[in-house]
């Protein structure tokens, strides 16, 4: 299987505060993997320097075969790249339809003169791009919601508009940061489905911040254990599940001793 | 998600879009715009009539003063693509509006006296010295010159974040008619004859043939409709603004503006390239500045530095403002209420409550203004729709959403959420 | 203008400037105090700064009924006087703004407050109008212009040392104020973090005023001074303003000691491009220069000089 996403030596410095230090990272094709760590470990800013929000200090970033270390968000997104945000970031005064459209901005043509004279082409573009999106939300669970506005969605509903959103752009790889916060455990279950279906269905290849362990015991292929900023255990979910490091660093040393 | 397997998708079928949309128009929208275009366009024929009446009468501004407002109710327009649309705190509209004078300047009046080139220009004498383009090619010379002037102000500014913008595109709007005001001596070349400006400028026409085949006006300044014509072409260069702003406000770029609007990174992380786009905002309503501008000055036949100064920037944003932040219908009623204000309404309610010279405290007023609806209603007097349905949802007590039927709502549910 | 070759001028002019500088610095101040702890860059401050001029003209002569004729000893006491006047009630006026028109959007789109502070702008600038019309206000006959001192062409009048011996002692106060006392702590806390303020007990909103009052009263020491030096009407703050929103950002936005360092530095410039023959700012070229140092520093190097760099991103 290749290398959807390799990741060399990435740090990224903050003044005198190191967030990542000297990272390698791999992430297979069409496989599930999670990020995990304590809080601060630096696991979103990670997330932050791959689609482009934060330029590494140094290290070299290589999706499908592009050096995409230092490229702005939207570059990113273009080359294949989806995510969803930790705290939601919907665009709260449009609708759940109108979100998912600017989801798939990099993939439509409609261009200013286009727009403003209305040719047919275009029309049809736009159309064509409103079913794909109600295809979406209806994927998503979201049948019904389309023209509510987002900041008037339920929690849950807000998460899956996001996770829609992020399909709108046509990903190849999708970043998921802490999807399941704030979910209830009936909600978990769906949601852990929901990723296997992404993969299994629609060919994507999936990166998870998570802290809910077990959807990350449930559904990843590999777990990176991020900790002050370094890897400190890489592999199978039931091996670093048991490394003494990883141990330690969510509970403390008194835990393992 | 969904446990159950997927639904067929509905087909949905033309008739459901229809009426889908039908019904989400109110009785205030085509109907409501149309009567007011045609109230507009048959202005000219009862303005006399209506300055007659009695204690109302002096109310009405005339023709003349009407093009006024018109004209700055189109870069009130523009305007708003850049501040409604796109977010953006430009200060420095001015700029635009003196881009686009002089550029008329430049392309119709004896400036250029070095040397003589006429096309398409009429009701001058083909002897007369200078540069003199038809008006018409000068309204789409004078849109895409201050549309790369934009551009090029945009490079630097618009990368940064909302205060500092504002501020920095205050001080293009202050460094532009500055440079205006004093490049009559650029090594000796004179290219804006400083601070006396520049005029005659030629007025618009459509020339002896189509004069005689059509009927239609060979010259403005030589018709006896002089008013009349300048009016229905301001209205008309009004209108096609609007369409063109309505147009791109619906469309994958107005979208756009609307995502960096309301989450720049969040817009980013979605494929939206925010320089770019910003950039695309700042040009539109760069254009329809410059164009609005070129006309103005064929209609006051002159481009006098007096006239672009930093107030009139705050001028159009209170029209903005007042009118209704992103929403075009708003911000032509702001546009017209103001630009009545300025033309007329001031002095007239000054004389009629024996207050003298409250138009020399018109900015006051505006800026009074500006705060009264930020602080009291900041979505203006006809809010954008997207703000008028949050406002409409915040207070109906239907649920938007049934928490027991959560993610299985059949078509019941979608009927029950629209009329909610 | 050269150091070597015309050293007096060159003196001279350094002179100029830095008189200049301290006035500049006095609103810059006002401006980085505010945008410290608001992030809002409070447009009408350099039209308070304008009325704040032209009520200290009206205190003074009306009030007072000094003029040219006054023997000095009573000017001074007069000037002080004055500004025992203006800067409590400008405090007043400065912080009253703050609560009228900028707290009720604390919590609104970052573009609300800043709109609201260009129409309050207005507002400011036409009370002046209203109360002064467009005629031109000065006190410099209340100052001697004679010399201080002389050395050989070098000469420093008595009108633009008045400037350093107020400024000053403000700015030693002012210093004083913001490391000592507890309401300073309060604001610098405030300015960093708003939130962990509260929770730790400041009163967030009182701290706000605070800053706003003092800013205030900073901005009438600046109008008086300006008043004394030159003429100036209702709209000399829209200038001046700029001006000195221009040093702020220079010396990095949110930093005192900055604010006054990038005002020296505008000063110093403005004097050696206008020479000795200005007696107001804003010449068209001092304008233009001005803008570009502004927009250079904001594309090249934002946090200006003293300032630190924010992490980007999120």
């Amino acid at each position: 299987m290749a290398d959807l996403l390799l990741a060399e030596r990435v740090r990224k410095e903050f003044g005198g505060l190191i967030a990542v230090n000297d990272v390698d990272f791999i992430i297979p094709e069409r496989s599930i993997v999670s990020l995990i760590g304590p809080n601060g470990a630096g696991k979103t800013t990670f997330f932050n320097m791959l689609t482009g929000v934060y330029t590494p200090t140094s290290g070299r970033i290589v999706f499908r075969g592009v050096d995409v270390t230092g490229k702005p968000p939207h570059a990113v997104t273009e080359l294949g790249v989806g995510r969803t945000f930790q705290n939601i970031r919907l665009f709260q005064h449009m609708t759940a339809l109108e979100n998912v459209l600017v989801g798939m901005h990099a993939r439509l043509k409609g261009g200013i003169f286009r727009s403003i004279i209305g040719t047919p082409g275009l029309r049809r573009e736009e159309r064509q791009a409103s079913e794909r999106a109600r295809d979406l939300l209806r994927f998503c669970g979201l049948r019904g919601r389309t023209d509510a506005l987002a900041r008037n969605l339920a929690y849950g509903d807000q998460r899956r508009l996001e996770v829609a959103r992020a399909l709108a752009t046509e990903p190849v790889l999708v970043l998921l940061d802490e999807p399941t916060a704030g979910m209830n455990p009936q909600e978990t279950a769906e949601f852990t489905g929901f990723v296997g279906r992404l993969r299994e269905d629609r060919g994507l290849t999936i990166l998870m911040i998570e802290h809910d362990m077990k959807v990350v015991m449930g559904i990843s292929d590999r777990v990176t254990v991020l900790d002050y900023g370094e890897k400190i255990a890489e592999g199978a979910p039931d091996v670093v599940q048991r490394d003494e490091r990883v141990v330690e660093a969510y509970l403390g040393r008194a835990a393992t001793a | 998600m969904s446990t159950e397997p997927e639904p067929e998708p509905e087909r949905r079928s033309r008739v459901d879009d229809v009426t889908r949309r039908l019904r989400r128009q109110s009785l205030t929208g085509w109907p409501l715009a149309t009567a007011i275009a045609l109230l507009a366009v048959l202005y000219p024929t009862y303005i006399m009539s209506l300055q007659e009446l009695e204690t109302v009468g002096k109310y009405f501004p005339s023709l003349g003063d009407s093009v006024i407002v018109v004209v700055f109710t189109m870069m009130a327009v523009g305007l708003n693509v850049v501040v409604g649309y796109a977010g953006l705190l430009d200060l420095g509209y001015v700029a635009f509006y003196a881009a686009g004078a002089y550029t008329a300047a430049w392309f119709a009046s004896q400036q250029f006296e070095q040397v003589t080139f006429h096309f398409g220009a009429v009701g001058i004498q083909p002897d007369v010295t200078g540069i003199h383009l038809s008006i018409w090619l000068i309204l789409i010379i004078a849109g895409v010159f201050t549309t790369l002037v934009g551009i090029l102000i945009g490079f630097p500014t618009l990368r940064l974040r909302g205060d500092y913008l504002a501020i920095v595109t205050l001080g293009f709007g202050e460094i532009i008619p500055q440079f205006v005001r004093n490049a009559d001596n650029l090594h000796g070349f004179d290219l804006t004859h400083g601070t006396f400006g520049i005029s005659p400028i030629d007025a618009p026409g459509f020339g002896e043939t189509l004069s005689d085949s059509l009927g239609l006006p060979a010259s403005y300044q030589a018709s006896f409709d002089r008013d009349r014509l300048f009016y229905w072409t301001a209205l008309f260069l009004l209108g096609v603004t609007v369409f063109a702003c309505v147009r791109l406000r619906d469309s994958r770029l107005g979208r756009a503006w609307i995502a960096i609007r309301e989450d720049e990174t969040a817009a980013a992380a979605m494929g939206v390239p925010l320089m770019r786009t910003k950039t695309w905002a700042y040009a539109i309503g760069a254009f329809f500045g410059g164009v609005a501008g070129a006309f103005y000055a064929s209609v006051k036949s002159g481009a006098f530095p007096a006239d672009f100064f930093f107030n009139v920037s705050i001028f159009l944003l209170c029209m903005v403002i007042l009118g209704g932040i992103g929403s075009v219908w708003g911000v032509i009623l702001g546009g017209v209420i103001l630009g009545w204000l300025n033309v007329a309404g001031l002095a007239t309610i000054g004389t009629d409550l024996g207050i003298e010279d409250v138009p020399k405290y018109q900015f006051g007023i505006y800026g009074v203004i500006i705060v009264a609806v930020m602080l009291l209603r900041p979505t203006g007097l006809i809010p954008e729709r997207r703000h008028q349905r949050e406002l409409e949802e915040a207070v109906s007590d239907l649920p938007l959403y049934d928490a027991e039927h959560d993610a299985s709502l059949g078509r019941g549910g979608e009927d029950r959420i629209r009329r909610g | 203008m050269n150091l070597v070759k015309d050293p007096a001028t060159f003196v001279n002019v350094f002179l100029v400037g830095l008189t200049q500088g301290m006035v500049y610095a006095l609103v810059a101040l006002g401006y980085t105090l505010v945008y410290g702890i608001l992030q809002l860059i409070n447009f009408a401050h350099g039209d308070v700064f304008a009325l704040s001029g032209l009520v200290a003209f009206t205190v003074l002569t009306n009030l007072f009924g000094v003029d040219e004729a006054s023997s000095n000893a009573i000017s001074a006491v007069a000037i002080v006087l004055a500004l025992a006047i203006t800067m409590p009630l400008f405090a007043l006026i400065n912080a009253s703004i703050e609560f009228i028109a900028y707290r009720p959007l604390r919590n609104a789109p970052r573009l609300a407050p800043l709109i609201t502070a260009v129409g309050m702008s207005f507002i400011v600038q036409n009370i002046g109008l209203a109360m002064y019309d467009v005629n031109f206000r000065s006190a410099s006959g209340l100052v001697p212009h004679t010399s201080v001192f002389t050395i050989g062409d070098v000469s420093y009048p008595w009108s633009k040392l008045a400037v350093i011996l107020i400024t000053i002692p403000v700015l030693l106060l002012l210093t004083w104020f913001v490391t000592q006392t507890r309401q300073g702590k309060a604001m610098r806390a405030v300015a960093q973090d708003q939130d962990a303020a509260a929770i730790m007990g400041v009163n967030v909103n009182r701290t706000i005023s605070v800053t706003f009052a003092l800013a205030g009263a900073l901005a009438a020491v600046a109008g008086m001074l300006f008043l004394l030096q030159f003429n100036m009407r209702y709209d000399t703050g829209f200038e001046l303003g700029l001006i000195a929103f221009t040093a702020a950002v220079l010396g990095g936005i949110g930093n005192l000691p900055g604010a006054v360092l990038g005002a020296l530095i505008i000063g110093f410039i403005q004097a050696f491009n206008e020479g000795l023959g200005w007696h107001s700012p804003g010449s068209d070229w001092t304008r233009t220069i001005v803008f570009g140092i502004l927009i250079a520093i904001l594309v090249f190097r934002p946090q200006g000089l003293l300032g630190e760099r924010t992490p980007e991103g999120a």
